[in-house]
């Protein structure tokens, strides 16, 4: 196994065990669920965990462990396509911005900078709200307030490979500008912009699922994990399996994605491979 | 300072307030967009259910609802600055009122997450550096993993029932316990106020109330300071003047805090700034679940209550704090660290 090597501590592997895990439960989850996350059954309203409900079920008698598996797919759906988004938004700013120059530059960076300013969590809720609030209300607002950072880490990395010999040796091969762009100034940033976009997952999920918590993302009943939350703290005392689970998928989850994308950088990042911290 | 130093550091003050200047104007235009988006005519979920077709038509000019949008944002815009947010669809109370009288909660709620802050992410950052590499390092970076992953609404809950609840060791909710119920004091903040009255029980019931909240609310941010300070002074040990010291027989002790914190400690002043804005905003997922009555709550409680207008009027107070207090730390910066001074360019 080659990409072992790259890894230092079994914690390191274990993230990386437990964000291929997540990936696949995001893929399989719904399949292998043993109920359905949203059948109703009185008779068995807040059954502790057991063998036939691993997680025990909910103040409607939901098998919260099918429940937090499809809240993966859902989660991590969500997330990803946040990030994928708002990731080209930026790097189409970014490339634009740092290959223009000039006052097309200017104009295009102050008004990221002016969209840094803001408090990300604060904006996604007021957007979230105003579009009605819903799961698709928290991603649009994700979308609109997280793409600034991906603009200015992407013009940072152009405007420094830019004037590199193997792009200046591709002009003067005759090679186009929108090619050189597509094919040789843009996969030479992705490692960085990958490490970001895998550091990015853990915050996105954790601001995903505040919002579904506040009642402006996934409303109850979606099996989404911050309203399942939101759902079962009122039953707190009665049942703590219908908070606690959701809430260590999200921390789990988070960690792991974070420590891959440490693992990432570590080893995607010359300089600090040399330095250790 | 000498003079190319000073005209850089002045353009560069120049330059940061007009981009807060901006970036205000621009906050005002978007919280004026997100009142317009909500669905349906405003003018008839004014009116209410039983109003005739003529009622609706007079509140739409008495709402200027008639008018082009430009002069919408601009009538916006003049009650703005009369500090007039609108009516609050559930405390009929004018919102900016009802911001007022709860900020205090929150800015002291933001203030002991702060002191918690401090207290813990120094002293930690601090010992993992020094002690780089050993159980004790690799201890407190688990820690910062865990408090960086953690969702904090959860935590939050999860303090609650276990520690205040089952254990009982700090008040469930609320800012003042039910027998203090009627004290009041002339700041609005409890902690002043009862020192000042030097009613010291009352003093501790309120901080006794704050603690939860506040160790929640500061999780995330201590995460981050522990790792940038660990980090900062790992390599201020290594700059030449450390080394220096170090060489002239000063006791290891003494290395570290007279020579290494304290270079190493402004970049991580600066990050206790920037934080507070973040704090502030962060309330949100944490005052409701302990029923503390700050801004945070207000915002949630007038989601639930579908009341725009009230979430709206958060956002721009809290989008204008965050940006004031962002502008104000990085003044303050350049004044603490001559480095960061001298590398500014004015352009």
């Amino acid at each position: 196994m080659k990409f072992l090597r790259y890894m230092g501590s079994p914690l390191e592997i274990a993230a990386v065990g437990f964000a291929a895990l997540m990936v696949l439960l995001a893929i399989i989850g719904p399949i292998i669920a043993p109920h359905d996350p949203y059948e109703v059954d009185f008779f068995n309203r807040f059954l502790p965990p057991s063998t036939e409900y691993f997680f025990g079920t909910d103040a409607t008698g939901r098998d919260v462990f099918s429940r937090v598996l499809y809240g993966a797919r859902l989660t991590l759906a969500s997330a990803l396509v946040v990030i994928v988004i708002v990731a080209l938004i930026g790097i189409i700013i970014g490339v634009v911005s740092a290959l223009s120059g000039g006052l097309v530059d200017d104009v295009l960076m102050r008004f990221t900078d002016i969209w840094l300013a803001f408090p990300p969590l604060v904006l996604a809720m007021g957007f979230a709200a105003a579009f009605g609030a819903g799961i698709n209300a928290a991603i649009l607002a994700l979308i609109i307030t997280w793409w600034p950072g991906y603009a200015r880490l992407t013009r940072a990395l152009i405007v420094e490979t830019k004037d590199k010999d193997f792009i200046v040796a591709a002009k003067a091969m005759g090679i186009g500008k929108i090619r050189t762009i597509i094919f040789h100034l843009i996969p030479n940033s992705l490692d960085v912009l990958f490490v970001q976009l895998t550091l990015d997952v853990a915050a996105v999920i954790l601001v995903i699922s505040g919002l579904s918590f506040i009642g402006v993302g996934a409303q109850i009943p979606l099996a989404e994990w911050g309203a399942m939350i939101a759902d079962g703290r009122s039953a707190m005392s009665r049942a703590w399996w219908v908070v606690f689970f959701p809430g260590l998928a999200i921390l789990l989850t988070a960690v792991s994605f974070n420590l891959v994308g440490d693992i990432l950088r570590r080893e995607l990042d010359p300089a600090l491979r040399r330095r250790e911290f | 300072m000498n003079k190319e130093t000073a005209k850089n550091v002045a353009v560069y003050i120049g330059q940061r307030v007009s981009l807060t200047a901006i970036a205000l104007v621009v906050l005002s235009f978007m919280t004026f967009t997100l009142g317009q988006l909500v669905p349906g005519d405003a003018a008839v979920v004014a009116a209410g259910p039983n109003a005739g077709n003529e009622r609706i038509a007079e509140l739409r000019v008495e709402m200027g609802l008639d008018l082009p949008i430009h002069k919408q944002y601009g009538i916006y815009l003049s009650k703005l600055s009369r500090g007039d947010l609108g009516k609050s669809w559930f405390t009929h109370q004018p919102i900016w009122e009802d911001i007022k009288d709860r900020l205090p909660a929150s800015a002291e709620l933001v203030f002991l997450a702060m002191l918690l802050n401090v207290l813990i992410s120094i002293p930690l950052g601090v010992l993992a550096a020094t002690r780089f590499d050993s159980k004790i390092d690799g201890a407190i970076r688990l820690m910062v993993m865990a408090g960086a992953g953690i969702p904090i609404f959860w935590l939050g809950l999860i303090l609650q029932h276990y520690v205040a609840g089952e254990a009982g060791w700090f008040p469930i909710a609320g800012r003042i316990s039910f027998e203090y119920r009627d004290f009041s004091g002339s700041t609005g903040f409890l902690l002043i106020d009862t020192a000042l009255q030097g009613e010291w029980q009352i003093f501790w019931d309120v901080l006794n109330h704050l603690f939860l909240p506040a160790i929640t609310l500061a999780t995330l941010f201590i995460a981050v300071v522990t790792r940038t300070t660990r980090s900062t002074v790992l390599r201020t040990l290594q700059e030449d003047y450390v080394t220096l010291a170090r060489s002239k027989g000063i006791s290891e002790y003494q290395v570290v805090v007279r020579h290494a914190l304290r270079n190493a400690l402004i970049p991580t002043i600066t990050i206790f700034g920037m934080q507070i804005g973040w704090m502030l905003s962060t309330t949100i997922l944490v005052e409701e679940i302990f029923s503390r009555p700050g801004i945070g709550k207000y915002a949630v409680k007038a989601i639930t209550q579908s009341d725009i207008h009230g979430v709206v009027g958060v956002v721009l107070v809290m989008g204008v704090i965050f940006l004031i207090t962002n502008l104000i730390v990085d003044i303050v910066h350049l004044f603490l660290n001559p480095r960061h001074r001298e590398s500014v360019q004015g352009q």
